[in-house]
């Protein structure tokens, strides 16, 4: 009942963060305290059980201000005056996804060298003396779909700190030194890529998923790298960033208003843009059961992923997908932790997850490594489980431990600063709702074990899974065919 | 009678002169927060010697423990390599009472399969005048009689009721000097996590002993045999350390772990798990009176023990370059090691403020030479290792930067390591380091399991937590001539370990 009596006030606070964007001013989230559910306790057996629990204190939600600068950048604040530092984390809507296939690599050196390569005004040197000399730090990447920044400061030092930040950010020089010694770190990575067993498996797990041609599971190759010129560094950087097209987060020991002034003064004079974002084809999956191999002779042991697509956080289903992940593959009292590791003695990791992205669909992965003479007997366990997920509804206990292990580690989304406003930066960015993890929960607590049934036998295809195995075929228990028609992968690194 | 509780304003005088160190740094809510710090700081200690810290932080309703047990790898002997760290896997399986439907009968059964190993293990050594008939029939009751006990077992309980109270970052580690239980719950459980805590180490049953010894195995083959880097630290610390135990891998060797059995990892806990070698932190939304009357309820009836031996094997001194090379199938990596004091030394100041100059950020004296100027490498830097309690290495590493060699990268470090030898260091990277060692103090302090495994790390390690603080003033005392004086002691050809991964050619 309280959870939901919050959410409404969540929501009120929602429909007023849309229009005080709009009027561009400052406004303050009412303080709203969260209780937690009541635990059920059985008083007998060992003596752990006949603990009482005090009643945990309140959750306190932080207030976290917003305001629309008038430049369009959308600040996002919260005073912590625990410790003199200060601390900024920006997010820019671009991504790799936006970069062309034949310069894959190329929004990735770009995050790199934005800070690398310095500005008009400093030196990539310069600002690594400036900033290391002050025990400070200013970041910047660029991610699949999402760009970032970040700024730590002891607060004395925050003028420089922003002012270097949004020099890095404006004015990038893009220096040729800097594009060759992250061309040298690209190049030498794939070089690297195929040393350690278990990069390679996710690697081309992904690719099998997403298709190896997708924005989303595509990797560079010597010739994308060597493709990437300076002037393609700089078109890339003029087309995303733009103040209206960030969003900046900044927790900390400050005083909002001052911190807002000095925010406006870093970032004077930066001119809006409208930006048309270039289209990303539509994915689709195309549901089917492979078994694949990768040779790898210098390995006693398989890395193993099996899966197919997985989902998106806005999907309905959601809810109930993050408690059948706690039974099936999520954690200590997870199914396959306790009989393929535990029981079986089978593997030292293993984990299965039916992922769930913002804005495009998550990979379902189950995923473990065992030794070579028990690769089959390990695959056919794995399965096992996702089989018997879609088949039967979780025990009664299962879900108990599932919900209540979430429910009773629910504040801890809420122990630091920085970790709740960075959750409403990215929400935002997302474009969900800035009380999705409220919402999470008051779901949560209604999910019924036939949820869970029905979600996975929609979501879950046990009998189209894709299998990848990198290991040494001659030691398997099995040859990988018992399994299915095998097709090897040769991931042999192509020359430049 | 021995006091069992004193509270902290002991060395009050040390403290002011630390806050006054920071201050140069930082504004006066720092200064503020330090005095906060100590008056949120209480110690105890029980009668049978188990050492409490609590600090109050009252920021959010949650509190991290950290047990501390002042035991790992090097306390083990050849034959039993690995069983620290195996101990910490069993020491989630459970109790007498969690755990078991009747721990009775459940432990007759696990004396059974004991019984039966070692039978296996004496037909393996008799060889070829073994019968491989009666193997295969002990192999089956072995596993019949795992079986059974396992009837008796309440499965996964202890990590169950951990994990649905709300545990956060449940987990434990092994390293070469201890071995570290860790978790976080909201401030409400923290009578469970006491009740649980002091069962765990008082009436541990190594159920499951030989199923978990399987997954340590898969560990091992994860981490190390199937890994590259993990491949070469193996052999490089094998070729550093000649006596000492630092030479032997934290997981064991695999002939170790596929024989130990239960009585030897029993014995191990009875030796090194008494109260007087764990130190508990806790740090969080707590009453320290609270913490301190649960922490003699139910800690405060384990029997005491005695304080285990710490090692007695010293490394001698090395006489001539040692020298690893793997090839492999993986790409070059280069570690060059030197022998150097302990942590709670007099020079290890003056080897921090070294790491940070050398190695930390992109102004370090390695990343500007070999990846930023000469682009041979993709990293470089230096770190200390394996372990810090006994004398340790300090290592340089470089990563070659596709088409460059391990030769190139050494020949670059050398360089490197010379101008340490011979030209002080300059006033601004002195100024650097020690800026950055005050801040990053600074920042560690907003993080209940960070600061918990700080102060047990300093208490264990210096004998006082305070040293956390005071270490920076022997961090700002540092000078350039002190870190020429120990680049010239111990970065010497005949104290040195090279070890390197050389690219096998691909076979076609």
């Amino acid at each position: 009942m309280k959870a939901k009596k919050l959410f409404a006030v969540k929501a009120a606070a929602l429909a007023l963060f849309c229009l005080v964007i709009a009027a561009g001013c400052f406004e303050n989230v009412k303080l709203t305290k969260v209780k937690l559910p009541k635990l059920k306790v059985s008083q007998q057996g060992a003596s752990y059980k006949r603990i009482k629990y005090p009643k945990l204190g309140d959750i306190v939600m932080p207030d976290v201000g917003k305001v629309t600068l008038d430049n369009g950048i959308k600040l996002f604040l919260l005073e912590d005056h625990e410790l003199p530092i200060i601390n900024v984390s920006v997010m820019i809507r671009t991504g790799s996804i936006f970069e062309p296939a034949d310069e894959i690599g190329l929004a990735s050196i770009c995050g790199e060298v934005m800070r690398t390569g310095g500005t008009k005004t400093r030196t990539g040197d310069q600002i690594d003396e400036e900033l290391e000399s002050i025990a400070a730090r200013v970041e910047t990447s660029i991610g699949v779909d999402s760009g970032s920044a970040s700024m730590s400061v002891l607060k004395e030092d925050v003028d420089v700190g922003l002012e270097i930040l949004a020099d890095v950010l404006r004015n990038p020089a893009f220096a040729e030194d800097k594009i060759e010694l992250a061309k040298i770190k690209q190049r030498s990575y794939i070089s690297r890529r195929n040393d350690n067993p278990g990069y390679i498996a996710s690697r081309e797990y992904y690719k099998l998923i997403y298709g190896a041609d997708s924005v989303y599971a595509r990797h560079t190759e010597y010739a994308t790298i060597n493709a990437i010129s300076r002037g393609d560094l700089v078109e890339f950087h003029k087309k995303f960033f733009y103040p209206n097209n960030i969003r900046l987060a900044v927790w900390g020991d400050f005083d909002s208003e001052q911190i807002i002034k000095k925010i406006e003064k870093a970032f004077a004079g930066w001119q809006q843009k409208v930006i048309i974002l270039p289209a990303v084809g539509d994915f689709k999956y195309e549901y089917k059961s492979t078994v694949n191999l990768i040779r790898k002779d210098d390995i006693n042991q398989s890395n193993i992923f099996l899966g197919h697509i997985g989902g998106l956080k806005s999907d309905r289903d959601y809810f109930a997908l993050v408690l059948m992940n706690r039974v099936l593959g999520q954690g200590f009292t997870s199914r396959l932790f306790r009989n393929v590791r535990s029981r079986m003695g089978l593997t030292y990791s293993v984990f299965g997850v039916y992922s769930a992205e913002y804005n495009y669909p998550g990979v379902f992965y189950v995923g473990s490594q065992t030794k070579s003479e028990s690769t089959v007997k390990a695959i056919e366990a794995m399965e096992q489980e996702i089989k018997k997920i879609t088949e039967e509804e979780v025990t009664e206990e299962e879900l108990e431990i599932a919900r209540e292990s979430f429910l009773n580690s629910f504040v801890f989304n809420f122990d630091t600063k920085g970790e709740v406003i960075r959750r409403l930066l990215v929400y935002d960015y997302y474009d969900y709702p800035e009380d999705f993890l409220m919402k999470m929960k008051e779901k949560i607590e209604e999910v019924t074990r036939q949820d869970i049934l029905k979600v996975a036998q929609k979501h879950l295809r046990p009998e189209d899974v894709q299998v990848l195995v990198v290991g040494r075929p001659g030691d398997f228990d099995e040859p990988l065919s018992a399994l299915g028609t095998v097709n090897e992968i040769d991931i042999t690194i192509p020359e430049q | 009678m021995k006091k069992d509780t004193y509270y902290f304003p002991v060395s009050f005088r040390k403290l002011v002169l630390v806050f006054l160190i920071l201050a140069s740094i930082s504004v006066p809510a720092f200064c503020q927060y330090l005095e906060g710090f100590e008056e949120r700081m209480t110690e105890f200690t029980l009668n049978n010697g188990l050492k409490f810290l609590v600090l109050e932080r009252h920021e959010a309703p949650v509190v991290s423990f950290h047990t501390y047990a002042n035991v790992g790898s090097s306390d083990e002997v050849k034959g039993i390599t690995g069983l620290a760290h195996l101990f910490e896997h069993m020491a989630f399986k459970g109790t007498e009472t969690v755990g078991s439907k009747d721990y009775h009968a459940e432990a007759k059964a696990i004396a059974e399969v004991d019984r039966l190993f070692e039978e296996i293990k004496a037909e393996y050594r008799k060889d070829e005048d073994g019968d491989p008939n009666l193997l295969l029939v002990l192999e089956n009751e072995f596993q019949q009689a795992q079986q059974e006990a396992g009837e008796f077992i309440v499965h996964d309980e202890f990590e169950e009721i951990l994990t649905r109270e709300g545990a956060s970052g449940l987990n434990a580690y092994t390293s070469c000097d201890a071995t570290r239980y860790i978790s976080s719950f909201p401030s409400n459980k923290i009578e469970l996590w006491m009740s649980l805590e002091s069962d765990r180490f008082a009436n541990p049953v190594l159920r499951e002993f030989f199923k978990e010894r399987e997954v340590v195995m898969e560990e091992r083959r994860l981490r190390t045999e199937s890994n590259p880097q993990g491949r070469l630290f193996e052999e490089f610390f094998a070729a550093a350390f000649k006596a000492h135990p630092y030479g032997e891998p934290v997981v064991g060797h695999m002939s170790d772990i596929q024989t130990i059995t239960r009585s030897e990892a029993e014995n191990f806990f009875r030796q090194y798990y008494s109260p007087r070698n764990l130190t508990i932190a806790i740090v969080g939304d707590v009453e320290p009176e609270k913490v301190k009357k649960l922490a003699k309820k139910y800690f405060g009836a384990i029997d005491g023990g005695t304080k285990p031996d710490p090692v007695e094997t010293v490394e001698p001194p090395q006489l001539g370059e040692r020298r690893v090379v793997l090839s492999d199938a993986a790409q070059p990596i280069l570690l060059i090691g030197y022998h150097k004091p302990e942590f709670d030394h007099p020079e290890n100041a003056a080897f921090d403020v070294l790491t940070d100059i050398v190695s930390e950020g992109r102004t370090a004296r390695l990343y500007k030479a070999l990846v930023k100027e000469q682009k041979i490498a993709v990293a470089a830097g230096a770190f200390g290792g394996p372990g810090n309690k006994y004398p340790n290495l300090f290592t340089f590493y470089a990563v070659a930067a596709k088409g460059h060699s391990n030769t190139e990268c050494e020949q670059a470090l050398y360089e490197q390591i010379e101008k340490l030898k011979t030209e002080p260091v300059t006033q601004e990277e002195l100024k650097k380091a020690k800026t950055r060692s005050r801040a990053s103090v600074v920042r560690s302090l907003a993080s209940n399991s960070g600061l918990a495994a700080q102060l047990a790390f300093y208490q264990v390690a210096t004998r006082d937590w305070r040293n956390l603080f005071i270490e920076l003033e022997a961090i700002d005392n540092v000078t350039a001539e002190d870190i020429m004086g120990i680049a010239n002691k111990y970065f010497t050809v005949e104290n040195r370990t090279v070890g390197m991964i050389e690219t096998k050619p691909a076979e076609n």
